[in-house]
């Protein structure tokens, strides 16, 4: 397995329990009160931070295992790295998309702050998912 | 993305006919890593006719050699 393999495992290991992590500390507040009265940023803060740390720490450790592998990358790597960058984009794009109409329709800073948040995670997901299935499958892009 | 690729090559045999060249030595004098070279002779991944250049030079055989394209199609 290539180092930008690994880190696309780690990237998916860390990202999936992050979103886990967050709709634990939110929804049941939404359900349970207000969306004026829900505490959002600092469980945001914490999970944003903790993917961002989980990542690097992760990295570090799949470097580890193989210092020897860690620098090497070559086109099929840059090739399969760009389609799952493409993917994610797309979901980036909707999650943007989103926020705005929500602006527009002076929607809650929750529903606006989340519909970016949440686009961000679900990128990282498809786009690590992505690349994973491209390293493992028939993967050309011409 | 999936498109079955219409390339096929003799990597495999050029590599034992060359005394039996690991997947890991072809891979460092390509350039490339290991799990392409790998990818590259089960077929599923058609390299850039640049790369196919530098395989085919590391065997000293001509490009059709190592690398064929199925008749009929294309």
């Amino acid at each position: 397995m290539t180092f930008l393999e690994k880190s696309n495992w780690v990237v998916l290991v860390v990202a999936v329990p992050t979103l886990l992590v967050y709709v634990a500390l939110v929804v049941p507040q939404v359900l349970g009160k207000p969306i004026s009265e829900v505490s959002w940023v600092q469980p945001m803060l914490i999970t944003i931070v903790g993917f961002i740390v989980a990542n690097i720490l992760g990295n570090v450790v799949a470097a580890a295992s193989n210092p020897g592998e860690a620098d090497k990358e070559d086109q099929r790597d840059r090739e399969i790295d760009h389609l799952g960058e493409r993917v994610g984009n797309w979901l980036i794009i909707a999650g943007s998309i989103a926020a705005l109409a929500l602006a527009m329709a002076d929607a809650d800073h929750f529903w606006i702050a989340n519909a970016i948040f949440l686009g961000g995670l679900a990128a990282s997901i498809v786009s690590s998912v992505t690349k994973i299935a491209a390293y493992h499958g028939p993967f050309q892009t011409w | 993305m999936v498109k079955p690729t219409l390339v096929t090559n003799s990597i495999r045999a050029l590599r034992f006919a060359n005394g039996e060249m690991t997947q890991a030595d072809l891979a460092d004098r390509v350039g490339v890593t290991r799990q392409t070279i790998i990818a590259i002779e089960q077929g599923r991944y058609s390299p850039s006719l640049e790369m196919a250049f530098r395989i085919a030079r590391v065997f000293r055989v001509p490009l059709d050699q190592a690398f064929q394209y199925s008749d009929g199609q294309g």
